[in-house]
């Protein structure tokens, strides 16, 4: 970890390298850079770029010029040993985006080495991102890491969530093997707000017991970065709760993280859109829209 | 992450060269000083913490001395606790090579990753507590009896810790390193006081025996032993943890109606 983070500045990121798909035949890097601005009253997305498997489709404006709705879309089915995605995403200040994917995303078995993912995502002064991919399921003896960072500037916020599930349960499959690892950080001025970070080690001892995953092939974080917030939040969002898994709420120093551990991705997507619609009309006055791929 | 790369390095560093600990009788004080630190009866009110185990109890899922030993065996193997204790190691090591800079960045690192506002209230507690207690003793105890040291009130980082919020890992790493107790020793002593007071706190409510706790503690010393040796070598990347029973359990303590513990 980095003990003093090198604030990313929007042309550090411009030169960045991007991996060449050449350099590992049959394997694929994805990437995606999405740069928003807001030079009036319009959040701007002015810059996007991609490479193969990953693509962005054209942005849309569903509730308002103010906030750019975003989909990006994993072209190649799922990700096998050795794929790695990056997702560079920056918020010039006052921008707001809504990001989120078209579909699950796949993460098959591998016998050598990991799939990894890493996300990037610098918001500036007063803009506002929400990261709200739809859910990733892990095949028995995948081997997935994710490592997620968010810079976050003076008076900006996060909304992100997480949702996986661990093995295919349709098929029965448990995720015995393989192991699941996941490495998020919220910082602000060189100061981290919120450090998650998960390792699974597939085997029928955290599968099943308790203190782990208890037999729920489903779990889920959500967690939300901007201010502090009234210990009466917390109650509201665990009043929204109807499911038959297990979930949690707790405050963290500047905002809200939520859990779920259950076998429903179905339910889990529920109350974690139903958190976010609170927790937008709490720091905002604004109620949620709900991006229609989610409902295809 | 190349400040994680070059911090790393230092970190391993090695402790013997910094520690020169040799003699018997700094040995017999090393002890004595352990013994201390990691005791029951240290003033910091970890008694009055159950990490979760009031609600498992409560909901009627943590029921026997079985399902409590067990539980605190996942623990050590997979949990949170071994962050904690990677935490007093650094703390411990920043204290000695005097990077008050890294020992103030660890610990705003461990105040944003601990899991539940409870956990955190809970460390941020028991950490000053410590911290204080420490500072108080260092004035009072005769100097013949503490070792040479930076580790005082004028250091900038302990005035910077004692202003804002210091984790109880971190009280616990400053500390073991000024009384020059052994790494290893330091973190067999912060994982067994840790399981000591949720035995106590598993006595109370199941209820156990007193003797049914005594075995079980009996019976988790090859697996402190085999933690402490483990997160002795964990990089700072391997500070991950896998615990959804235990952040459940401590959020839905937060809003449990009726609580005799502080977590």
């Amino acid at each position: 970890m980095s003990i003093h983070p090198q604030e990313t500045s929007p042309a550090v990121y411009a030169q960045a390298t991007i991996p060449e798909a050449a350099t590992l035949s049959a394997q694929w890097c994805g990437a995606v850079r999405l740069h928003y601005d807001k030079p009036d009253h319009k959040t701007r997305l002015y810059r996007s770029w991609h490479q193969a498997p990953l693509k962005v489709q054209r942005p849309f404006y569903p509730e308002s010029e103010a906030i750019c709705h975003t989909v990006l879309i994993h072209t190649a089915g799922g990700m096998v040993g050795g794929d790695r995605l990056t997702y560079d995403v920056s918020l010039e200040p006052g921008a707001r985006a809504v990001v989120t994917t078209a579909a699950a995303s796949k993460i098959y078995r591998t016998l050598t080495q990991a799939t990894e993912q890493n996300v990037t995502l610098n918001i500036a002064e007063g803009a506002c991102l929400e990261w709200l991919p739809q859910e990733t399921i892990l095949f028995n003896q995948a081997q997935f890491k994710q490592t997620l960072r968010v810079n976050l500037g003076h008076g900006a916020s996060w909304l992100g969530w997480d949702i996986y599930r661990l093995g295919r349960t349709a098929r029965g499959e448990q995720f015995l093997e393989g192991q699941w690892r996941s490495h998020s950080e919220v910082w602000q001025a060189g100061v981290p707000l919120w450090v998650d970070r998960q390792r699974l080690q597939g085997s029928p001892n955290t599968v099943n017991h308790p203190h782990a995953l208890g037999g729920c092939p489903v779990i889920g974080t959500l967690v939300w970065v901007g201010q502090p917030v009234e210990k009466s939040l917390v109650e509201q969002l665990r009043s929204r709760w109807g499911g038959t898994g297990e979930m949690g709420v707790s405050r963290i120093q500047q905002g809200i993280v939520c859990r779920y551990r259950g076998s429903s991705t179905r339910e889990v997507r529920a109350w974690f859109t139903q958190v976010w619609n609170d927790v937008r009309f709490y720091a905002l006055g604004q109620t949620a829209c709900l991006p229609r791929v989610w409902q295809v | 992450m190349n400040d994680e790369a070059s911090y790393g390095a230092s970190y391993g560093a090695g402790y013997g060269a910094d520690c020169e600990i040799t003699s018997t009788t700094t040995s017999a004080m090393q002890i004595l000083r352990l013994l201390q630190l990691s005791s029951s009866t240290l003033p910091v009110g970890a008694y009055t913490y159950s990490e979760g185990l009031e609600y498992l109890v409560e909901a009627g899922s943590m029921n026997s001395a079985t399902l409590l030993q067990d539980w605190l065996k996942q623990e050590l193997t997979y949990g949170s606790i071994r962050v904690e204790s990677g935490l007093v190691l650094r703390a411990y090591q920043t204290t000695l090579s005097q990077d008050g800079e890294s020992l103030l960045g660890w610990n705003n690192w461990w105040s944003a990753a601990r899991d539940t506002e409870e956990m955190r209230l809970q460390s941020w507690q028991m950490g000053r507590s410590l911290l204080q207690l420490f500072l108080t003793l260092e004035e009072s105890v005769p100097t013949s009896h503490v070792p040479t040291s930076h580790v005082n009130k004028t250091w900038p980082p302990l005035e910077t810790l004692l202003a804002q919020d210091c984790n109880f890992a971190i009280a616990f790493g400053i500390i073991a390193a000024a009384w020059k107790i052994e790494p290893a020793h330091a973190l067999l002593g912060h994982l067994q006081s840790w399981a000591t007071n949720l035995i106590a706190a598993g006595i109370k409510l199941i209820p156990l025996g007193q003797t049914a706790g005594q075995q079980m503690l009996l019976n988790l010393q090859p697996v402190l032993e085999c933690a402490a040796q483990e997160i002795l070598d964990l990089p700072n990347e391997a500070l991950e943890s896998c615990g959804w029973g235990l952040s459940l359990a401590s959020m839905a303590h937060e809003t449990q109606y009726s609580r005799l513990f502080r977590s």
